[in-house]
């Protein structure tokens, strides 16, 4: 296995808000190694989405990451002054956002969205800027590059959007690329050619992407490893297979089960009820008030994070003894 | 997309262009304000006498009512009133423009912190904004006049009241501008510049401010019709310099004699009417088609 490049452990981050603390992170784990193509998933809430805010340091006000540690090659990141964190940002590591539509600047053409940060990061003329903005439409598969450099945003598609927030994303060379809902946003073909581009440039440049989804369906395509999150815990760690095969925690279960397949024939299996408040998180499992396999001790005790096998780890009391059906 | 399409998109510029180009009422004042700037400009070349002069007295004219030779009257202290309405407007506009310059600058860079950085800049600007909410501040105006002109700024002319106007003049673009940045500061596109390595001041002068010029100009076109009218008030009730000529000088010379000599009133009236009338329809005009809700 080559080096770890990503190594978050025990992290918390909480939102201040006015109605209480919101633990949206509280004691998540993530390990990830160059190269990877790694999941999060869960639900909306879970906190996917403020793993990779407080990774890159710009979780919006009145949130703050209160504990834990981040380790970014080899560096300790929450000890980062703001201005050497602005260093890594694009360079070291990047992010595309759910909604290209909100995510590129209204005000600016295409070309100016990506020389902003390639003159921002790197030593070099408008023009050189200019010739790079243009390679880079080019790799991410916009067709007549030229023409679309001097268009703005709102001439352009949903998915031609993404394409740039992509290239927008990629324009420094990032070493981890968080995508964060990436074709949530984007009609179904749409979608599948978006996830083939980031696929493909994720090997190209051997880059390492942490796919932050609520889809299933992706994950199985995309990503090798998967991390299950549920109110800003980890339930469930596993490579891609492992865990289609043999899940663990019966929240990854359940979260298969809510995945229309085209052979299904009976009726589709909702999670029910809704994520649980944050402010105040339900003692012992926090699955447990939605879990139909829950039992007393579910009510009183925090599960820990138990190894299954090698690489795979799950926080339920009873995984030897539930036999939870995969998905193939 | 056609293949004709022009090279260089549909800047929010061009697309605002475009709408402005549809609407009368807008076409309208701005033909006013190019007629005003003209005047303005050309008018100190083609006016009959220069400013402020009497010389009219002396060719026996003195307090003659319109006439070919004086198509706007003669004061009775011997003014020709044509003239000095012409002569008036380059200043009134230079009153309005620098005011609403000053104001403008003030306004998007206080605003435009206050909101990107709560804390003390923001709390102070609320409160002064919520002061000239309040208080009667063209009294204040009036006062900062007087005092100034006699005591510390003598000799300094319009550019006096100019610097008071916008003194008392710039919270209201401050107050929309901070509400602007607030909105803005929580989109995913200045999370992404963030997230891509931008500096708080980059963010909030390259990405947040040029995505506030759609409001700031309609306000600032606005402004600057009060501004003129303020002047006009200030110069009427003798706050003003009583040795430039404004529309405002000739309405307050002009008012003791309205039974008489009406028209050392009606034509600076009109004229001030005209000129706020236009930088108002324009500003409308403006907001229709800066509005980014009405997509057409």
């Amino acid at each position: 296995m080559s080096e770890r490049i990503l190594e978050i452990s025990n992290l918390r981050t909480y939102f201040f808000t006015e109605a209480g603390v919101v633990k949206a992170l509280d004691g998540m784990s993530l390990e990830v190694y160059k190269g990877q193509a790694v999941g999060l998933v869960g639900e909306s809430g879970s906190g996917k989405s403020v793993t990779a805010q407080s990774v890159l340091r710009i979780v919006p006000r009145p949130g703050r990451i209160v504990d834990g540690s981040i380790r970014f090659d080899g560096e300790d990141l929450l000890s980062k002054s703001e201005g050497d964190m602005r260093k890594l940002r694009g360079p070291k590591m990047a992010i595309v956002f759910q909604d290209p539509t909100t995510s590129l600047n209204p005000v600016y053409t295409v070309e100016k969205q990506l020389t902003d940060i390639l003159t921002l990061h790197k030593d070099l003329t408008k023009e050189e800027a200019s010739k790079r903005a243009l390679a880079l439409l080019e790799r991410v598969g916009i067709p007549e590059p030229e023409q679309r450099l001097k268009a703005y945003p709102h001439e352009l598609s949903g998915g031609m959007k993404q394409r740039i927030a992509i290239a927008r994303a990629l324009s420094c060379e990032p070493v981890l690329l968080f995508a964060d809902e990436p074709t949530t946003n984007l009609d179904v073909t749409i979608q599948a050619q978006v996830l083939e581009l980031l696929k493909q440039l994720q090997k190209e440049l051997n880059m390492t992407m942490i796919m932050i989804t609520h889809d299933m369906g992706i994950i199985a395509d995309m990503t090798e490893r998967v991390t299950v999150l549920y109110a800003g815990k980890v339930m469930e760690v596993a490579d891609t297979v492992t865990l289609f095969k043999s899940p663990k925690h019966p929240y990854t279960e359940a979260l298969m089960k809510a995945v229309p397949s085209v052979k299904q024939t009976r009726a589709l299996e909702v999670i029910p009820g809704n994520i649980p408040n944050l402010i105040e998180p339900p003692v012992g499992c926090v699955f447990h008030p939605r879990c139909k396999y829950a039992k007393d001790v579910c009510m009183k005790q925090e599960p820990a994070l138990e190894k299954v096998t090698e690489g795979h780890y799950a926080a339920c009391h009873f995984w030897r003894e539930l036999k939870l059906e995969g998905r193939a | 997309m056609s293949a004709e399409r022009s090279k260089r998109g549909a800047s929010q510029w061009a697309v605002a262009w475009r709408r402005f180009r549809r609407n009368k009422s807008g076409l309208v004042g701005s033909s006013i304000v190019v007629f005003f700037v003209l005047v303005a400009v050309f008018g100190p070349f083609l006016s009959p006498y220069p400013a402020r002069s009497y010389l009219p007295l002396y060719e026996g004219d003195a307090g003659t009512s319109p006439s070919f030779k004086h198509p706007f009257g003669v004061e009775d202290s011997g003014i020709d009133v044509f003239s000095e309405t012409i002569q008036s407007t380059k200043n009134d506009l230079y009153v309005g423009l620098a005011a609403t310059i000053i104001t403008t600058l003030i306004g998007v860079a206080v605003g435009a912190l206050a909101g990107y950085f709560k804390g003390i800049v923001s709390d102070v600007l609320l409160g002064v904004t919520q002061i000239f909410f309040v208080i009667p501040v063209l009294l204040l105006i009036l006062l900062f006049a007087r005092v100034f002109a006699t005591f510390v700024f003598h000799g300094w002319g319009l550019t006096l009241i100019v610097l008071i106007l916008a003194f008392f003049g710039w919270s209201s673009i401050a107050f929309i501008v901070r509400g602007e940045t607030l909105k803005l500061k929580e989109m995913e596109f200045i999370q992404a510049a963030r997230s891509l390595g931008a500096g708080s001041y980059r963010l909030l002068f390259r990405h947040i401010v040029p995505n506030i010029l759609s409001p700031v100009i309609v306000v600032a076109t606005l402004n600057i019709a009060g501004f003129i009218l303020t002047e006009v008030v200030v110069s009427f009730l003798g706050f003003g310099d009583a040795n430039t000529s404004t529309w405002g000088l000739l309405l307050n010379e002009g008012f003791p004699f309205v039974r008489t000599s009406w028209w050392v009133s009606v034509f600076p009236g009109l004229a001030v009417v005209f000129c706020v009338l236009g930088f108002n329809l324009m500003g409308d005009g403006l907001s229709d088609a800066l509005n980014p809700r009405l997509r057409e």
